[in-house]
């Protein structure tokens, strides 16, 4: 025996197995041993939809859409190819939602409230809905959450506000003291007034916060005559809105202790007109705060499909 | 015509014998077999059926020159021309090794040698040992 | 002004040059492609020199070429992954893997690899045939040099760099599968999923082809190297550097071709 040759032939029929499997198992994904299942999906607007646009059931692709047109009557008709094997998903009572998400490309959701429901036939037409707010609504606690930490670290019990208070004190009182003659030597209107300033903004700030506040009350409200969904979605939307809610006030008052502290730090520093190291630092975390508030607002505004209020004006 | 020559090395990567056994394997489509058994035949009419294994580097100038000859034979051209075997054959008394080679009983028609002049001399040895 | 000239003069002798071993090259792979067609190539004689160097290029190397494979895919798939999940691209990072391992970063080093391995080698020894006389002499004795020496050559390459690329692709699928979803099977229908989406008809013949056009050019190119080798000693060495270099450019411009066609 050729010893050779033998290793040749293992090497060759081992790939040519491996290969061979490979292809079946492509072939198998592929869905060439299953039969295809076509819908169509129609939508007043394909803004981002395009033929390979993934569909997905509980965040697993299922489908793809395979071409997109025009109908008679001037509506869009989207085809989407599921295989055999997917097709169980797809119910009558299933809900087809466009989502584009922040990062990464447009997909179609579909959501299957109740699996005993009867299947969806090949070929059938059903709805595409946009994106519904309920599905921003996490994304947006998020980042009030985000704002809510910064905040609090800023005001905490340790924190800089209550330390540069501390120092500012001191500062006054030694300048109250033997050393008062130099008050008017260390201070200046224009770093006084940088401080009422922001103090000022953070005020107009908790305003609109006040503001939002009701509009989001007013909102809960609204959304349920807004929203089709099942009650389920209704509840949890309320839930997370009066989540949103809740967090606005605890960042309002947050924003109101600031606003103490500062109102405390500004008296005294009028006496003093002590335009030192601290305050300017504080100066700058406040309006830090602010700018983060007002970015929140900006996407609550942004987000919020129905509170688009032209009159509102950020500081 | 068939040349034996020292511009027409063997192929240094293999053996003796898989050098002879090139002829009838790609010009007349014997199996791998046939062709080695063909080859050492070849060398054994030769008488060094023992270098068959050996590769080009690892064989002495005479063993090289056999092999060259095997092939050379092997493709049954009407002539065949020894060319320079001085070049080949530095370490023996070349005009007799040839006459040896040429006098084996299987080996049938004629060799012709091409020389230098000045080599006449040995040739005239070999033929008139006296 | 003569400066001038003289610059593009030899600009021109260059391209000249270029044309010059781009036509050999090409003359030599269409010369290949016939004898492919004539039936007296397909001999047992032919067949065991390719099997000889499938073993050569293919199987003698297997377990290094495939302890390689390993340790590269899991490294790059540990990068992909971790740094997937920093970002929170998690559900691109098996897609991401899979298109730049198996569809890219393998094939190119499996190619270069051979190239490294037995490109050089090809060039080396044809060189050597060529200033040794080995060629004359087979021509002397009628045995055909390309089918006996290079053709198989040819063949075998490409057959090694398609089967290596394959089973290294095949490694890193497992390796990817592993590192996302564990031994567990439970990730068996989204990896299928992510699979079926990535590799359509289109990408599969593409890998193919560009596969067996690299494992053509780490033979073809060193074969027409050593062909051009002046009968001289001391030109083995320049012919095999030459070879290498356009090996190199080859493969990188195969690369950069298929790239070209998928994503632009």
């Amino acid at each position: 025996m050729n010893k050779l040759h033998f290793k040749v032939g293992l090497f060759a029929a081992a790939s040519l197995l491996l290969a061979g499997a490979f292809i079946v198992y492509l072939l198998h994904a592929r869905g060439f041993f299953e039969d295809t299942f076509h819908l169509q999906l129609a939508a007043s607007s394909a803004d981002g939809v395009a033929p390979g646009v993934p569909i997905v059931f509980s965040g697993i692709e299922i489908g793809r859409v395979t071409t997109l047109g025009l109908n008679d009557a001037g509506g869009i008709v989207i085809h989407a190819e599921f295989l055999g094997r997917n097709a169980k998903w797809l119910k009558q009572n299933s809900t087809f939602t466009l989502d584009k998400p922040l990062v990464g490309g447009a997909r179609i959701r579909v959501d299957s409230p109740d699996l005993d429901a009867p299947a969806l036939p090949d070929n059938s037409t059903m709805l595409l809905l946009t994106s519904d707010i309920s599905k921003e609504i996490p994304l947006l606690v998020e980042r009030v959450k985000a704002i809510l930490a910064n905040v609090e670290h800023l005001t905490r019990k340790d924190g800089e506000i209550n330390a540069t208070l501390a120092n500012v004190k001191t500062v006054t009182g030694r300048m109250t003291g033997e050393y008062g003659v130099l008050e008017g030597v260390l201070g200046s209107p224009e770093k006084a007034r940088a401080v009422t300033d922001s103090l000022d903004k953070t005020r107009a700030l908790i305003g609109k916060l006040d503001s939002l506040a009701l509009k989001v009350d007013g909102m809960a409200g609204k959304t349920d005559r807004w929203l089709f969904a099942p009650d389920g979605v209704a509840e949890q939307t309320r839930e997370s809105l009066a989540q949103v809610r809740l967090m606005l006030d605890d960042a309002q008052s947050s924003l109101k202790k600031a606003d103490a502290l500062m109102t405390n730090a500004v008296a005294i520093s009028a006496d003093v007109k002590g335009g030192t190291q601290d305050i300017a630092r504080l100066r700058a975390e406040i309006d830090d705060a602010v700018r983060k508030a007002n970015a929140l607002v900006n996407e609550i505004n942004k987000k919020w499909p129905f509170a688009r209020d032209p009159e509102v004006k950020l500081p | 015509m068939a040349r034996v020559a020292p511009d027409l090395p063997l192929r240094a990567n293999l053996s003796a014998l898989d050098n002879i056994a090139l002829i009838p394997l790609y010009q007349r489509h014997y199996s791998a077999a046939e062709s080695n058994r063909q080859a050492q035949q070849f060398l054994e009419q030769l008488g060094h059926a023992d270098i068959a294994l050996l590769r080009d580097p690892d064989m002495t100038a005479a063993q090289r020159f056999i092999a060259k000859l095997a092939r050379a034979l092997i493709l049954r051209r009407p002539r065949l021309v020894i060319d320079h075997p001085g070049a080949m054959l530095y370490d023996v008394p070349y005009p007799s090794f040839i006459r040896q080679l040429a006098a084996q009983e299987e080996i049938a028609g004629t060799w012709e040698i091409y020389d230098f002049s000045w080599n006449q001399t040995l040739y005239n040895q070999a033929l008139h040992p006296e | 002004m003569s400066f001038l000239a003289a610059s593009i003069e030899s600009l021109g002798a260059k391209v000249a040059g270029w044309f010059t071993v781009g036509y050999g090259m090409f003359a030599f792979l269409a010369k290949a492609a016939l004898l492919l067609l004539d039936r007296t190539t397909w001999n047992r004689a032919t067949f065991d020199v390719v099997v000889k160097q499938v073993y050569f290029t293919a199987v003698q190397i297997l377990h290094v070429f495939l302890g390689y494979a390993l340790v590269i895919s899991w490294l790059i798939i540990t990068i992909i992954l971790s740094t997937a999940r920093d970002f929170g691209l998690t559900e691109f990072a098996s897609e991401m893997t899979i298109r730049v391992l198996v569809l890219e970063l393998l094939p190119f080093l499996t190619a270069l690899f051979i190239a490294l391995r037995s490109g050089s080698a090809i060039n080396t020894e044809v060189a050597l045939m060529q200033v040794n006389n080995e060629l004359d002499a087979l021509a002397h004795c009628k045995v055909p040099p390309m089918q006996f020496e290079f053709l198989p050559r040819l063949i075998g390459g490409v057959i090694s760099v398609v089967t290596l690329a394959s089973l290294a692709g095949l490694l890193a699928l497992l390796m990817g599968y592993l590192a996302i979803y564990g031994t567990n099977a439970a990730g068996f229908a989204p990896f299928t999923q992510t699979i079926a989406k990535i590799f359509d008809f289109k990408i599969m013949a593409g890998l193919l082809v560009k596969c067996a056009l690299f494992g053509l050019a780490v033979t073809l190119i060193p074969v027409t190297a050593g062909l051009e080798t002046p009968k001289k000693l001391f030109m083995v060495p320049v012919s095999v550097l030459r070879g290498m270099m356009r090996v190199f450019f080859a493969i990188v411009a195969i690369e950069v071709v298929s790239l070209a066609l998928k994503y632009v």
